[in-house]
Order: structure tokens, then sequence, then C-alpha cells
């Protein structure tokens, strides 16, 4: 845990403080973003952190000790450091510019290689290619994974990441974001992430604090920070479509209802009684290898009746009209809107699991909403 | 002048020819020696310190535009040094003083400042960093301020010799007093082979000594 108490920092011949008074507590095993127009002290912070910069006055305590009481050098080897411009040493290869905290340490030869090319590896890099290459020789993107790699070279507790991901181009940052997600469920370090993209922080924070002009005007889940914006600079700074912006939170599997009516392919000709029978609205079609292959709506039955022809074109039409258990909410009423349908199917692997609604989605927005 | 003229007073003098090659490498080898040890410290230093930095470099800079004659004459009547191998050296040196405390101080400061910030940030200690960052980066530049002085030494070392010095300047003096063509032809070149050889080998060095990273292009 990262506490902050009382954080002041003035820097001279300047009238306001990059950051005043500042409390801040970061929990353990967290990604807490800061996040905040240029200017607003968020990567002062950050660097106060490790001691890069020092407050001119109160305390930093990481697990209750006070920063100040160990050597700013053994502490930032304790501490992964990522920063924008990632500064990767030119003159050294990848494998060496991973291994340099490790060196630090005077772990043995051995080991730094092993835990080297195991970094390589987990970091989606190709192991042979890129161990002897010199940064120079590699992309922006996997610069900035290497940039990531170095930090967790020693799998320090703690990392700090300024704006990582703000130089490379809009494909990359979104793999980048993704794949430290999913590290982060692995390795549930406490991650402490400097950015000014909202989306970035909403994406990437389980816990965001919002900064203006040296002050935390709003620390909080994304959710309640989406859902309760504390007033207009936080409201402006989300933006006109904070609910949609929320819709991000969600996954498909958050709003999945049961599924009602299921038949085969071959069983399309009493769709309309089935689906009467079970009062459903939709009805879903299985192939004869028991994979989901289209859906049928009340509409579509009203519309087509005993036309069994008109109706298996529609439903299989209607054959990509699936998303995953994890698909964002974005994601699921893209598709609602390509097909121009109500519902879709649930999957969780190959196997049909349930139906979202575009009411469901809506009718689970508001609910959050009124929270 | 013909070739055998010049021929013939190659193997006449070949003594002197050496004693005076002699003198004048280690003439040249003691000032770069001297000059390494004093400024590239300072150039160092100086980088810490933009205030002093601009300071000394503008003296470097005064020093260097002295011409070598009037700095020789100079240092001469200056009781402690007069004529001969310490003032010889101590003019040297300070003339080395503005390629080599420039080049260390800009090879320094034109470090990514990014890099610098990542290793501190990583907990690399001040000392590593000068070490295995600063300096290797700061290399090509350095390098080339010291090509720069080892091949401006070897050529002022040849006017000491209106100070007394003995070496390969004095085939000039003499064989311009003398009207002595191949004295003064084989001052001129042996002096001339001397810097183009040494500044040979050093390009052979530097290729070596640049870290292969600043090398390799995608």
């Amino acid at each position: 845990m990262i506490e902050l108490e009382q954080i002041t920092k003035q820097y001279p011949g300047q009238a306001m403080p990059a950051v005043d008074k500042l409390y801040l507590s970061i929990p353990k095993g967290e990604i807490c973003v800061l996040v905040g127009p240029s200017g607003c002290g968020k990567s002062t912070i950050l660097r106060m952190i490790n001691r890069m910069i020092e407050p001119t006055s109160g305390v930093v305590k990481i697990n209750g000790q006070d920063v100040t009481s160990t050597n700013p050098d053994q502490l930032r080897m304790g501490i992964g450091y990522v920063i924008q411009q990632i500064g990767l040493l030119p003159h050294r290869t990848i494998a060496e510019n991973i291994a340099i905290v490790p060196r630090l340490y005077k772990w043995p030869k051995e080991k730094i290689k092993q835990r080297v090319d195991e970094l390589i590896v987990m970091m989606g890099l190709d192991l042979e290619k890129t161990r002897g290459k010199y940064p120079s020789q590699l992309s922006g993107g996997q610069m900035q994974r290497v940039g990531v790699a170095r930090a967790m070279a020693v799998d320090p507790p703690i990392m700090l990441m300024d704006e990582p991901f703000g130089a490379v181009d809009p494909i990359a940052r979104t793999h980048l974001q993704d794949e430290l997600l999913r590290l982060q469920k692995e390795i549930k370090k406490t991650i402490v992430f400097v950015t000014h993209d909202i989306n970035e922080a909403i994406k990437m924070g389980d816990r965001i604090a919002i900064f203006n002009a040296g002050q935390l005007v709003q620390f909080g889940t994304p959710e309640e920070i989406l859902t309760n914006p504390i007033n207009e600079f936080v409201e402006d700074f989300i933006g006109r479509d904070r609910v949609v912006k929320k819709l991000n939170l969600y996954l498909a599997e958050d709003a999945m209802q049961p599924i009602k009516c299921l038949l085969r392919e071959d069983e399309l000709q009493n769709v309309a009684q089935k689906m009467k029978d079970a009062g459903a609205e939709v009805a879903f079609l299985v192939n004869e290898t028991g994979k989901a292959s289209g859906q049928i709506s009340a509409g579509d039955v009203a519309e087509f009746g005993m036309d069994i022809e008109g109706l298996r074109k529609r439903a299989r039409r209607r054959s990509n009209a699936f998303v995953q258990t994890t698909t964002p909410f974005p994601d699921a009423l893209s598709l609602l809107l390509e097909y121009d349908a109500d519902y879709l199917g649930v999957l969780k692997g190959e196997e049909l699991c349930g139906v979202l609604s575009f009411q469901g989605i809506r009718k689970h927005v508001y609910r959050k909403e009124g929270e | 002048m013909t070739l055998t003229d010049f021929v013939n007073f190659l193997v006449k003098n070949s003594k002197t020819i050496m004693e005076y090659s002699e003198n004048h490498f280690t003439l040249v080898l003691l000032a770069v020696g001297i000059s390494l040890l004093i400024w590239v410290p300072v150039g160092l230093l100086l980088t810490k310190s933009d205030k002093w930095a601009a300071r000394v470099l503008a003296l470097a800079n005064t020093i260097f535009c002295i011409p070598s004659l009037s700095m020789f004459a100079i240092l001469v009547t200056i009781p402690m040094f007069g004529l001969g191998r310490k003032s010889a050296l101590l003019a040297l040196v300070l003339y080395a003083m503005m390629p080599l405390i420039r080049s260390v101080y800009d090879g320094v400061k034109n470090v990514d400042r990014n890099v610098i910030e990542a290793a501190r940030g990583m907990g690399m200690s001040t000392k590593r960093i000068l070490v295995e960052i600063l300096v290797p980066l700061g290399m090509p530049i350095i390098f080339a301020g010291f090509r720069i002085t080892v091949v401006m030494t070897t050529g002022i070392a040849a006017i000491a010799t209106y100070i007394g010095e003995r070496n390969l300047g004095r085939f000039i003096q003499e064989g311009l007093v003398r009207s002595n063509t191949p004295m003064m032809v084989t001052g001129a070149l042996i002096i001339s082979i001397i810097a183009i050889g040494l500044d040979t080998i050093l390009g052979m060095i530097e290729k070596r000594i640049v870290p292969k990273g600043l090398r390799v292009s995608r």
C-alpha cells in the first residue's frame, strides 16, 4: 500500500504549489490511475513515490514505511519504473537492457539469463530474434514492451508508469493496454499509472484519481466517477458521452439472460409454436454439430409466417450475431446495430449460454446509473 | 632538390632524424597524456554546473585563440617555466583544454535525458550512470575531440622548437634559415606522416570503442 500524507510540492519561483496538501491512499494489488490535464501535478506525484522528486513537505509511505528512510537508489531498485520515452540504453542489447536491475541486485548470470528470456516471451516478443537486438532496431511498440519487461525484471511489488503508452500508435497502444491488464490479473502488482487520457484511465484503472491544479478533485472506481462526477470540472473532463463511456465497464455476461427457446435447424417449421410455448421473444438455432447458427425473433415470425425458407435465410443472416461473455457492451451494441437486431446470443467459448438484449443493456446501465 | 639529395640527407642524418622524431613523439605523448588526465575530469565536472561550464569554456576558448608562437613567447618570460620542455608542455596542455573539455562536456550533455532519467529511476547510482551510460554514449563526440587534440598537438609541438625543443620542427626552422631544402622537406614530411598516422590509428580505435548499438541501424 502506498500512502501520501499531506504532500506538498512547491517549485521555486512558482506562485502555485505543483501539488497542494495531498492525501492519497493507493491500495495494494490495484491499478490506480492518476489523470488530469497537463500541469495538474500528476507526474510530480508519481515521481515523489520513488524519490525522483522530493516533496517540500509531507510523507510518502510504502507499506507503512517512510520512503526517506531508505537510500534513494535502493528504494528505486525495488520499484518498477516506466516512462513515456522509455529510455532504453541505446548501446545495450535488449537482453542487457532488461538485465539492468537484476545486475544491480547482483543476481548470478544464469538466473539473469533465465529471467530475461522469460520476460521477453511474456511480453510477446520473439525470443531468438529480439534478445541480441539493439533498441534502435525495434518499433515503438516493441520498445515499450521491453520498457515494461525491464521494469518487471526483479518482480517488484510496485510499478510506477508515467504515460507509458502515450508515444505509441493507437493500435499498438490498445495491444499494450490489453496485455498489461491480462498480465495484471496474474501478477497483481500495485501499479500507479499516469495518463492525461480519460479513456485510458477508465480502461486501465481499478481506481482513478482526477487532479486539477495540484488538487485531488475526485478519487474512486471508474464506475463511481462516471456515475457521480463530483463537480463540473470532472464532468467536463469525462466528456458529455459520460454514460456511453460507462458502457466500457460492463461485459455481456453482466446483463445476460437465460435462453428460453432453442431449436435445431430442422425444427424450423415449429418455431412459432415453440416460442409461444416458451414465452420467448427470440429463438436460437443450433446445427447438427450443436453449434449456434442463427436466431429468429418474434418479429421475424410475424413477418414471414409460414415461409420457412424466408425464416431460414433471416436466421442465417444473423449467424454471426453472437458475442462472448467477456465482450464489453460497446462491441455488443455495435453488433446489434450492425445486424439490426434486438438480441444477441452470448457464447462461452463455443457454447451458447445466454441472450443479451438491447433492452437488457439499457436497463443494466440505467440501474447502475440510478445507484 | 633532386630525389638523390633528399635520400642522401636521410641516410647521412638518420641518427638525428631518429632523435628528433623520438623527442617529438615523447612531447606529444606527454602533452596528450597530461591533458587527458586534467581536462577529461574537468569536462565531466562541468556537466554538473551550467554556470561554471560557461565560464570555463569561455576561458578555454580565449586561450585557444592565442597564436602558438605568442603563447610560447609569453611562457618563456615566466621564470618558473623559461626555455625548454616545461613551457612547451604547458602550452600544449593549455591548447588541448578547449577541444577536450568541449568534447567531453558536449558528449555527456548530448546523452538523451530520458535514458538518464530511466536509469536513475531503476536505481542506478550516479557513478554507475557516469561509467555505464554517460561516457559510452558520449564517446563518439569525446573521441572526435580527442583525435583533433592529438593531431593539433603534433603540429604545435613542432613550433616548440623555437623555445629549445630539439624535435622535428627544428629541421623546418633550420632548413628555412639555411635554405636547405632536403632538411626542410624531411621535417615537414615526417611531422605530417606522424600526424596522419596517429589520426588513422585513432580512427581505427574509435571504431572499436564506439558502442555497437550506436552504429547499427534498423
